[in-house]
Parts: structure tokens; sequence; C-alpha cells
């Protein structure tokens, strides 16, 4: 199977490549293990669903990519970035990776915006902390980011607090954020979980968008197979911290093999397989 | 929120428990424990070092050190004691009498108790001692004072709480009278949290205690308490510090052990403030 | 806005009423004495009936309250029953020194809070977390009057660095001013820093487990940048209303330690009151460091209604 997935995208190697993957946290009497044994791909330009329900691990997963985990949490296995050993990295040197090489789109975006910083500065800050850039050409740059997800009047907004945002913006905000220095991954942690329908799929939409055109690896985290169905190239279905099952989405909603992925299937009547285009709204 | 916590503060109240029943234990027993009067005056023995026969020195009229801040700690508890009793009495009918009443019975104590509130203490202390004139019986009734609007406050909200339970509708369709239902019915389910702000006062009045005394409003030289044993301590500083040492020793565990105690019993009767 | 101020300071005006007419009460319950005070033990009765007389003192208390709550409102504290000084210039002379203690000591207190309970905030539940709590409910059980003569053992009779005691205004001597001050404001700082450091550590706990600091973290933020740029705002904002209420505190509660260091300032005037049974001081001095207590409290008041980041972020 990932035999079939390398030749179809023909690159060099994995954008992210997880092998083996445990996470484990110190219990009253044991270690409680939130992810077992996880490994996963994801390829240059492609858009990975990991889809699961709370509690399934497959957050834990992508903050293991970033080591963004609680302090807490002991890790095992390895994760490779393109060539890097992400798990072997001092703190500095992930600190140089992250908002640089892998970028962040967290499921709430009004609670991850700094309620009390201008939306040009928290947008252009990934420049401000990798790049010596001056503040005007950071500016410029936090401009065409604004517009490329479709913010309007951007040297208004930039100016502007998270709470004169709506939702949608604010999402849309925190994508530009996440573009700021075309990563090479960005992690979507439920980014549309908060939104409704509507602006729900402008978002899905501008994700795929932004992959088409820049050819940046998404990781996409959901419970909803809908979205998985819309959106992306590839799904792993997590539960109870372990891989149960992937495949490219025709194969998971058609044909899926394990029991847990049948169920979710049944449990959303709605979904009878993949679309080909994200309606527009 | 895992075990090792827990234990933690249990540890801290187990401490706190400790210190405050061995210093009301030192107080009850005063006359046993301390190995000398504290009035007597041994001119020979002015100002003497810690030694054998008097482990905290000599004052400055030849009285055990030791003994006078044993004795002392009989006025503290007292004064605490009695201060945090006026305290919780007053601030609790205040309280539920403005609760049960509503209207406009509640809107004039409680405004009021708020005006008393917003005094600071020891200003509030001084003035009322200089009214009540210094002793240590008035040295109570002003701390008392001082304490009624955090009670009468914290007996409102509780029996409003309780005012909307079942059983006190109950007792009004039976027809009991308003005193009645008062006492008998809402002044048993508040006490729980009042009694915890008990404990807090107290750390509290042991402060305020010693501060009118070493400003010379409390207690009356020659009777000992922590704040005189302070302020004459200060004439000696140079050549008998302590004087000064001992009693502060006295005020500062006497504190630190309610607080930790008062802290440990929040926690038990409320679980959602722990850390 | 307007209608929410309006009605602040209508219940301000209210809460000083009552205020004023409690302090007045207390202080002339006990009839008499003010005239055996002033005029001493061997004064005749139709001497202290004439006292009496003259400063008012056989009307009904009501009637006396009425009299003086009219002339303090035209700024007039009456005259001391001792030396017959008028007592509302002295009240003046005397604010800017206790002025000055109380913000000395304002910002000792924040200078051990704000560092202290952001370290400790950081640690969270680790060592140097439960050092720091550890130390602030020690703090919190020192009373500051013990502290100011452990301060002055060392400092002064050990050291013979600091002057035991007295005060010299600043404009004429500000570095002897200084050095005057630095352990009445270390005695009171300290001690206020206690509750400080549990407020700033408990508000920045809360800040740093905020969504948007795993944000700067993900953005490559150094945990430098994370507290001080993306945290340390947003965790004052509910830390200083603690502090200012702290102020107001710190203001009432100089009476002690201005007693210690001879400082004359309001709280000693109180005592100067209390001790010669001189009503017109006791009362002056007793309302104006109310007054200001309140005021301050006031002024948190409306600053924090009109500070809500909802309405600040917008200009």
């Amino acid at each position: 199977m990932q035999d079939i997935r390398k030749h179809a995208q023909g690159a060099a190697g994995p954008t992210l490549s997880i092998r083996n993957l445990t996470v484990s946290f110190a219990g009253r009497r044991q270690l409680v293990q939130a992810v077992k044994n996880v490994s996963l791909d994801i390829w240059p330009g492609e858009i990975v669903g990991i889809i699961g329900e709370s509690g399934s691990g497959k957050t834990m997963t992508a903050l293991s990519a970033i080591r963004l985990l609680p302090h807490k949490a002991q890790v095992e296995g390895t994760i490779h970035l393109g060539e890097r050993d992400v798990l072997s990295y001092t703190e500095k040197q992930m600190r140089a990776l992250r908002g640089d090489r892998i970028a962040m789109i967290p499921q709430d975006a009004m609670q991850s915006l700094n309620p009390s910083m201008r939306i040009g500065r928290q947008v252009g800050e990934p420049i401000e902390l990798h790049r010596k850039d001056s503040a005007s050409r950071i500016k410029t740059r936090v401009r065409e980011l604004l517009a490329s997800v479709k913010i309007g009047d951007t040297d208004q907004r930039m100016q502007e607090y998270p709470h004169q945002f709506s939702g949608g913006m604010q999402q849309r905000a925190m994508i530009a954020m996440g573009l700021a220095l075309d990563p090479e991954l960005i992690i979507a942690d439920e980014p549309t979980t908060a939104l409704d329908v509507t602006v729900q799929a402008e978002v899905l939409r501008l994700l795929r968008e932004i992959r088409d055109n820049t050819g940046t690896s998404i990781a996409f985290i959901t419970h909803e197979l809908g979205i998985v169905a819309e959106l992306c190239d590839w799904v792993y279905v997590m539960n109870k911290g372990e891989v149960v099952e992937q495949g490219c989405v025709d194969q998971i909603f058609n044909d899926p093999q394990a029991d847990y992925t049948r169920m979710l299937l049944d449990a959303t009547p709605s979904i009878h397989g993949p679309r080909d285009e994200v309606p527009n709204v | 929120m895992t075990l090792d916590i827990n234990w933690r503060r249990w540890r801290l109240v187990a401490f706190g428990g400790f210190i405050v029943s061995a210093i009301l234990f030192v107080a009850i027993f005063a006359n046993v424990v301390a190995p000398y009067s504290p009035y007597d005056l041994d001119v020979a023995n002015m100002l003497a070092p810690p030694s054998g026969a008097h482990l905290l020195g000599t004052d400055e009229l030849g009285r055990d050190v030791l003994s006078r801040v044993i004795y002392a700690a009989r006025i503290s508890m007292m004064v605490a004691v009695l201060a945090s009793m006026v305290g919780l009495i007053f601030g609790t009918i205040i309280g539920s009498v403005a609760a049960y009443f509503g209207g406009w019975v509640d809107m004039v104590l409680m405004r009021f108790m708020e005006v008393l509130f917003s005094f600071p203490a020891i200003l509030l202390a001084v003035v009322l001692m200089a009214a009540l004139g210094t002793s240590v019986v008035n040295s109570m009734i002003a701390i008392g004072i001082i304490f009624i609007p955090g009670f009468a406050r914290l007996a409102r909200a509780a029996a409003i709480d309780v005012l909307r339970k079942q059983y006190v509708e109950s007792a009004r369709a039976v027809g009991m009278s308003n005193t009645r239902i008062l006492v008998r019915e809402i002044l048993p389910n508040i006490f729980a949290p009042l009694l915890v702000e008990a404990a807090v006062a107290f750390s509290y009045a042991v402060l305020l205690e010693s501060a009118l005394s070493f400003l010379g409003l409390g207690a009356q030289p020659p009777e000992p308490s922590w704040g005189n044993m302070l302020n004459v301590g200060r004439g000696f500083m140079a050549n008998a510090a302590w004087l000064s040492l001992a009693p502060g020793m006295a005020i500062f565990l006497t504190v630190l052990g309610f607080n930790t105690l008062g802290d440990g019993l929040r926690d038990a009767f409320d679980p959602h403030l722990r850390d | 806005m307007l209608k929410v101020i309006f009605w602040r300071l209508i219940a301000f005006a209210f809460t000083l009423l009552v205020a004023s007419a409690i302090l007045f009460v207390t202080i002339n319950v006990v009839p008499g004495s003010a005239a055996k005070a002033a005029l001493g033990i061997d004064a005749t009765p139709q001497a202290l009936a004439r006292f009496n007389a003259q400063n008012g003192l056989d009307q009904p208390l009501i009637i006396q309250y009425t009299a003086w709550l009219g002339q303090v409102l035209q700024g007039d504290f009456g005259h001391s029953f001792q030396n017959s000084v008028a007592v509302g210039p002295e009240v003046l002379r005397r604010i800017p020194v206790t002025l000055e203690l109380a913000v000395l000591a304002f910002i000792v207190a924040n200078l051990i809070a704000i560092p202290l309970g952001t370290l400790a905030a950081m640690r969270h539940q680790r060592g140097l977390d439960r050092g720091v709590t550890g130390f602030a409910t020690i703090l919190g059980a020192v009373p500051n009057f013990w502290l100011a003569t452990l301060l002055v053992m060392v400092f002064t009779l050990k050291w013979r660095l600091l002057p035991a005691s007295g005060f010299t205004p600043f404009s004429e001597d500000p570095i002897m001013n200084l050095k005057q001050m630095i352990m009445p404001a270390l005695s009171l700082g300290i001690i206020s820093s206690a509750l400080l450091i549990r407020i700033m550590r408990a508000s920045m706990i809360e800040v740093l487990s905020a969504d948007y600091v795993r944000t700067a973290y993900a953005k490559g933020a150094s945990e430098k940048i994370a507290v001080l740029r993306h945290s340390m705002r947003n965790a004052l904002t509910p830390y200083v209303n603690v502090a200012a209420v702290e102020f107001g505190f710190l203001f009432g509660s100089v009476v002690i330690i201005e007693d210690i260091f001879l400082l004359p300032g309001i709280g000693s005037f109180v005592l100067v009151g209390i001790i010669n049974r001189d009503y017109p001081v006791l009362l002056a001095a007793a309302l104006t460091i109310t007054v200001v207590v309140l005021i301050v409290n006031l002024i948190v008041d409306l600053l924090v209604s009109m500070l809500d980041p909802r309405s600040t972020a917008k200009h």
C-alpha cells in the first residue's frame, strides 16, 4: 500500500515519517499509553486525514511531530521531518523548526489568538521570530498573507484585535500565520470544528487551494468523516491510540477493512462516498 | 489531581493542626507549662541572655521571657477565640436576617456592612480602641466588630442558598414563625462555610491583637502579650535581641499554624479550590 | 458608560457619608473625656462644661455631626483641642509623607510579586513553584511591625547602614529621605507581597495554559517570548485590580509603621489624636485615610469597567 502511494507521489521521500511512535504518561500506578506504536507517512503535497474520536490519540500523534506535548509525556519511536530526526533535536533546534518548517492551525482560533495583540503583529510573528526582516518587509508579507486567505481591507484589519474578527476570519488569520514561511508541513487540528457549516466549507476550500498552490503537506486531524471525504487524499483511522486502518479515501469509504472504520461509517449515514469537489458556497 | 498532591495537602493540614494544638495546649495549661510566674521580678537578673535557667532569657525587670511568652499565648488565644465568636455570631445574625427578609432590610444591612468592610482593618481597630478604652476585653470587641461584615456576607450568601431549598419552604408551609425558621432551619445549614471563615479570622485576630497591644492600645503591662512585649523589646534591641525575637516568633508560628490549617480546611470543604 | 460612572459616584458619596458618620459617632460616643484630656484631671466641673459648650460637645450627636460635616465640606477640620492649631493644614502637610511611604511600599511589593509569581507559574507544581508558594505562606504569617524590628536590628544595629528612624523631606535631602524610607517601605511592601505573589501566580498559571500561548510556542517562540510578550500583559490585567486594592490597604495600614519609624504622616497623626484624646485630630486623620482608601477603590472600580479588554482594544 505504501508503495502505491510512493509511486503516486513520485517524490524523493515523505515530508513526515513517523515510525513506532508511543506516547505515554505516568499515571498513579502504571504508564498510560495515549499513542501505541503508531507509524504514518505524509508525502509532499498530500492532505492526510487522521480521523478518530476524542481520546483516540490523533492529536497527541500530531503534537509529537511539532514536539508540543505536555512536559510529562514520554515519547518513544522516531519522527522524521524530511531528513531531520525530530525527536533527537534540542529544544533550541525545535524552536527553529516550529512556525518555519512545521506550522500548526489549531481547533479554536478565537482562543488561539492573543486577545491583546494586533492581528498584523500576530500573523507576522513567525517571520519576526525566524527571519531578520525589516518591519516594513514583514508588513508587506503580512498584507500578502491576509489577502491570500481572502481577508480584505488588509491595512485596516492588521490594526485590529482578534475580538473584532468573525470566527471564520479568525481561523483564516490563523491559517495566514501558518503559511507565513511556506512550511513543509501544516498540522491542522480540527480547524473547522468551532465554525458553522458555510464558513467551514470556505476554510476547507482555502486549505485545498493552499496545497494546490504551494505544495505544502497537510495533516488534517478530525473526527468528521464528511470532511475527510471532501478534503483528504489518504486517511489514517485511529482508535484507542492505535492506527486501525489506512488507505486512500475511496478505499476507506467503499471497502473498509477494520470493524471500527465500519462502525464509524455506520454512525454517519449521510456519507456515501467521496465527492470530487468541495461545493461552491 | 494525583495522590501525591493530596498527601502533600494533608501534611500541611497536619503541620498546621500540630502547631495550633500545641499553642492551644500551652495557652490552656500556661500555669503548668511555664517555668516561672510571668510577673515575678528578679532585679539581680535583669536582661539576662538565654541560659539553662531562663531558656529565652529575662526582660528589663528580670522576668522570665519564656514564661511571659507562654502566658501571652493565653491572651492571644482568648482574644482570637472571642473576637471570632463576636464576628461569627453577629455576622451570622445580620447576614441571615438580611437574606431571610430581603428587600430594604437586606439593602440597608448589607450596604452598612459594605461600608464597615471598606475601612482598613487596623485603622478601624485603632479608632474603636480609642472609643472603647484600652483593655484586653475591648480589643476583643474591636476585632470582633471588624470581623462582622465578612461573616455577614458569607452567612447571607449561604442563607440565600439554603432558602432556595425545599425544607425551608415546607417549614413556611406548616406555619413556622420567622424566628423559628431562622434558628431551626437556616443556621444549622450554613455553619460549615462559617467555621472555615472562622479559622481564617482566627489568625487575623492574632495579628490584630498583637498590633493593638504593640501600639499600647491592647493588653496593658504588666500583663504579658506578644504585642506589648515586642514594643518593650524595641527599646533593648541592641543589647537584648531575644526580647524582640521570642514574641515575634510566637506570633509568626501561631499565624502560620492557623493559616495552614485554615487553607487545608477550606480545601476539605471545597475541593474546587484545589490546585 | 457615563451611567455606570454616575451610579458609582452616587454609591461612593453614600459610602463616604456613612463612613464619616461611623467614624464621628465612634469617636464621640464617650462623652466628656475630650474635655478631661484637654484640660487635665484637675479641671473644675465649670471649666469642663465651658469647654464642652465652646466645642459644641454638649449638643446631641446628630447635631454635632451635621455641624462637623458642614465644616469639613468647606475644608475646615477644626482646631486641635490640645494646642488650638488648625487641623486641616497639618493633615495636608502629612499626606505626602504617607503617600511616599505607601507608593514605595507598593513598588517593593510589586517588584517581589510580579517576578516571583511569574517564575512560580512557569514552573507550576515543581520545586521552584513550591518554594515560592512556601515563601508567600511564610511572609503571610509575619507581622509587618516585627519585620520592621528585625530590619532595624540588621540594617541599623548590625551593619550601621540606615538610620533607625526619622524623616527628612525629599526636597531637602533626597538621599537622606530615601535612606529613612527604605526600611518602612520594605516592612510594609515585603509583607504585602505575600498576597500579591499568590495572585500573580494564579493569574499567570491561567494565562500560560491558554491556547494562544501554545500558538506562540508553535510559531517558534522561546519561553522568554511566550511569557514576556504573550502572557505578561494578559496576566497583569486581573492582577492589577487586586494590586490596586492592596495599595489602598497599604495606605490604611501605615499607622504602626509610621509610629515605629517616627514618620510624621497621617498614620502617626491618628495615634497623636488617640493618645491626646484630641478628637478633631483623630477624626481628621482617620477620615483622610478612609477617604484615600475609598477613592483608590473607586478608581480601581471605574478602571476595571473601562479597561475591559473588549473596550480598550478598540483604539
